[in-house]
């Protein structure tokens, strides 16, 4: 039917070899030190869990859409399926095991104003290729909803051309019985923009991966998060930033807050490669505890090769200022009430990286959802 | 930008500034080449031990037979071919010294080229120091002082002899035996080290040094030191390792080990400069060293403070575990590599008792093709209620082709627990170093101005004989003015 099929099937096979010569990894992997997926899954299961089903609402116009079950994209679309950023072993496993999925192609100069919502509500593997050519822009909200148990193993590709600009807003609803895994690999071109927001309210076991390549002067990635975990939320955050070329910039900004028996975990590494002079790269993430048997794992991490470049991090971990709360009963907030807008204050500027207004309402809104059940358990 | 491409040349012309890398001609006894049951055995022998150190000896051989080397630090070299070596090396001394006279010459000889002559070290005054090669003017001269004190110090293969319980009780409680693969190694054969045990509500009223001893004995490749610090009192320990290496085998990996009872403070600074290899990356220390502290009792403190400027690779974690309440934990340190040199150093805090803090204050420096890491752990148990933990590490580069990289982890599973965590990464400010030659300082001076500046908060740590010596290795090592 095209071209791009037979090596389609070729690098498929590649992933599955590369599945199993790998395994599942777990927590003597350093890069899963937080989250033993082997613990709670194996092989089999991935393979068994078969293709996810997606389900995009309301495509606006000027947005292609090839479903990868059919096989219809053009090889335009298709070279970058499975060549995009790193291959970890659940990565691999998504492109081996899926037989479904969606890429989404912006084509040249198009700027599309109104969001494209993918939902995913099903378990199994699926693959999401997003190809943004020049100068086009579109914003991705990636709604994540449903506990149905097992896996779900999301493999995401994104290709952004020279001045292209993606704003993504990553949304996973609390599911406690499920174990969420995602991979997301971004290439960016000169000028090139990636804008990503991930609000986590906790799985049984959840990760989120991202492995950033600003590949040309002046590509950039600014990324932003929350999680409101309560009970026996997990929610994990492993990103890789690299700058690749010079006159790159990052931010990133992660608040978590952790109640209950839950964990949040953040591993953050930038690398900067030799040469790469003039990158600018700011990482912040900061936990806020409220169970008792609550757990914060952050890991930020600065791999540096080039001496002209601007690279800082700041983490930390604590409870609510008890300064600040008194401050607020003093003044005659109650104290459930004071502990909430303290939250609430604690989360505010991770919230606002989000630029599209209805989102952003829509983030805080789980988040006020969420709270409840994170400060419910006193310490 | 004539600046920068300046500072560049003269760290590339620092190549000989290593004046501590001769060698000095003194017949020595080896053991055998090669590890093997044999090898630990033979150093057992050749130290008069009782059967219960052999044993611990086998039993910790036993199982680095079975260990694999670690490959997770950044850190890179040729395989270790641990049977192409030897394990035991000392001078042939074999009678004790009166005088100073009876000593060799060249000994002597080696000691003034180092700048410590045996007279003036012995005038510093609050210092003493542990020589193993007995000079009676200078070992006896402090000894009264100590013993006065109820200090114990000495060498471990002496404390193995005459305080066999006290050794039995804490040797390897704090670095068990099979902790890690280059303890291990050095569990089954170690020569020598030092052994300090400071009495309740003591302060230790000097200073103790190894300065002498590391340089001196040659036994330093796999020295174990064994500190307690009984309830209320206070030692302060020094340990200088600027020597020359008089053996073939560049492996040093040394154990240290602390324990501080109910409200003991022990303080330990580092100067460590090792061989570093030439400026082509040709030869230098590998130096894989376990250096870990017990706050066991409450209200007690460890400091560690280190400076590091030798070595070809160093691949050290000198770590707090803050198991009683209200302990504190410190770590100070300044790395700098240069050249091919490759440092892979931090802390490890581990707090387990309630109300614990500690604070970790890390700069590291790379030049030239070196390569830096600062890799750390401050981890929060449930139990350790209150907890506190400051970290910042700040990274310098000197020229585009070196690397400084930043590894921290953090973990906490207390909700009052408050960790607080500051790294950046920058290069020498044209904008300072601009500003300091506008006013006529010589370059130089300024980069040595600014990267003594990027360092003072770990200077000021240093006792100050140390404090000086630090300064002038930060210079020696970036600045190819001094030295």
């Amino acid at each position: 039917m095209n071209a791009a099929l037979p090596s389609r099937e070729a690098r498929r096979a590649e992933a599955l070899e590369s599945f199993r010569v790998r395994g599942m990894p777990h927590r003597r992997f350093e890069h899963w030190k937080y989250s033993d997926l082997r613990a709670v899954l194996d092989a089999g299961q991935v393979a068994q869990s078969g293709t996810a089903a997606w389900q995009v609402e309301k495509l606006p116009e000027g947005v292609e859409l090839f479903d990868l079950g059919k096989l219809d994209a053009p090889e335009l679309v298709m070279r970058n399926l499975g060549a995009i950023g790193a291959k970890p072993t659940m990565k691999e496993a998504s492109l081996a095991f899926a037989d479904g999925g969606v890429a989404l192609r912006v084509p040249r100069g198009r700027k599309i104003a109104e969001p494209v919502t993918l939902h995913i509500s099903s378990t199994g593997n699926v693959r999401l290729l997003a190809v943004l050519e020049e100068e086009s822009s579109l914003t991705l909200m990636e709604s994540h909803t449903g506990d149905a148990g097992l896996l779900r193993n999301v493999g995401v590709e994104i290709a952004l051309g020279t001045q292209a600009r993606l704003s993504h807003v990553r949304f996973a609803a609390s599911a406690p019985k499920s174990i969420t895994i995602e991979h997301i690999g971004v290439a960016e071109a000169r000028g090139a923009q990636y804008r990503a927001h991930f609000a986590n309210f906790g799985s049984r076991l959840s990760r989120t991966e991202l492995h950033i390549l600003l590949q040309e002067e002046d590509a950039e990635a600014h990324l932003s998060g929350v999680n409101v975990l309560g009970d026996e939320g997990h929610a994990d955050l492993t990103s890789h930033i690299e700058h690749v070329a010079g006159n790159t910039r990052s931010t990133q900004l992660f608040k978590k807050v952790a109640g209950g028996h839950s964990r949040a975990v953040y591993q953050g590494k930038i690398t900067v490669r030799e040469g790469a002079n003039g990158s600018d790269s700011r990482q912040t993430a900061k936990a806020l505890l409220l169970g008792g048997r609550a757990e914060a794992d952050l890991k930020p991490e600065l791999v540096i090769f080039a001496d002209d470049v601007k690279c800082a991090h700041g983490a930390a971990v604590g409870d609510l200022d008890p300064e600040s709360l008194f401050y607020l009963r003093s003044r005659g907030v109650p104290e459930a009430e004071a502990r909430h807008m303290l939250i609430r204050a604690f989360l505010e500027d991770a919230v606002a990286e989000i630029e599209n207004e209805e989102l952003r309402a829509s983030v805080w809104h789980a988040v006020e959802h969420a709270l409840p059940h994170a400060v419910r358990v006193s310490p | 930008m004539s600046a920068a491409a300046d500072t560049k040349e003269q760290v590339a012309a620092l190549g000989e500034k290593y004046k501590y890398g001769f060698v000095t001609d003194i017949e020595m006894e080896r053991a055998p080449k090669g590890l093997s049951e044999d090898t630990v055995k033979f150093i057992s022998a050749k130290k008069g031990e009782p059967e219960w150190m052999l044993d611990w000896r086998l039993g910790a051989f036993r199982r680095w037979s079975e260990m694999t080397e670690p490959n997770w630090a950044r850190v890179h070299y040729p395989k270790i071919d641990y049977q192409d070596a030897y394990y035991y090396a000392a001078p042939k001394a074999p009678e004790k010294k009166l005088s100073l006279d009876e000593v060799d010459p060249k000994l002597l000889e080696t000691y003034a080229k180092l700048g410590i002559p045996l007279s003036e070290q012995k005038m510093l005054a609050g210092v003493a120091v542990d020589a193993v090669f007995d000079s009676v003017s200078v070992a006896t001269t402090f000894k009264a002082k100590l013993n006065e004190a109820g200090v114990i110090f000495c060498p471990m293969s002496e404390a193995i002899r005459d305080y066999p319980d006290m050794v039995r009780k804490y040797l390897g409680t704090v670095v068990p035996v099979s902790d890690n693969f280059f303890a291990t190694l050095n569990s089954a054969v170690f020569s020598d080290g030092t052994f300090v045990y400071v009495p309740k509500g003591v302060r230790c009223p000097m200073e103790l040094s190894t300065y002498f001893r590391i340089n001196a004995s040659n036994t330093g490749q796999f020295e174990r030191t064994l500190i307690i610090a009984d309830e209320g009192s206070y030692v302060s320990y020094l340990e200088g390792c600027t020597a020359p290496m008089r053996d073939e085998n560049q492996l040093h990996a040394a154990v240290v080990e602390l324990v501080a009872l109910e409200g003991a403070e022990i303080k330990y600074s580092t100067v460590q400069n090792w061989y570093p290899g030439d400026e082509n990356g040709k030869g230098g220390i590998y130096n894989f060293v376990t250096k870990r502290g017990d706050c066991r009792g409450a209200r007690s403190k460890i400091s560690w403070t280190q400076v590091e400027t030798g070595s070809a690779i160093t691949w050290k974690y000198p770590s707090c575990i803050l198991r009683g309440d209200d302990t504190v934990g410190e770590f100070y340190s300044i790395a700098i590599a240069n050249h091919y040199q490759q440092a892979d150093t931090g802390t490890k805090m581990i707090h387990l008792g309630k109300n614990t803090r500690s604070r970790i204050i890390s700069k590291g420096i790379s030049a030239g093709k070196a390569q830096n890491t600062y890799r750390g752990l401050v981890s929060v148990h449930p139990k350790a209620v209150n907890a506190r933990n400051y970290t910042q590490c700040d990274s310098l580069l000197i020229g585009g082709k070196c690397g400084a990289h930043t590894v921290p982890y953090i973990e906490s599973r207390n909700s009052s627990a408050r960790i607080e965590h500051e790294a950046t990464t920058s290069k020498i400010a044209e904008d300072q170093l601009f500003y300091c030659l506008q006013r006529g300082i010589s370059q130089d001076e300024a980069v040595s101005l600014i990267v003594n500046g990027f360092c003072r908060e770990v200077l000021q740590q240093l006792p100050m004989e140390f404090a000086v010596e630090a300064q002038k290795l930060v210079g020696i090592s970036l600045e190819g003015s001094v030295g």
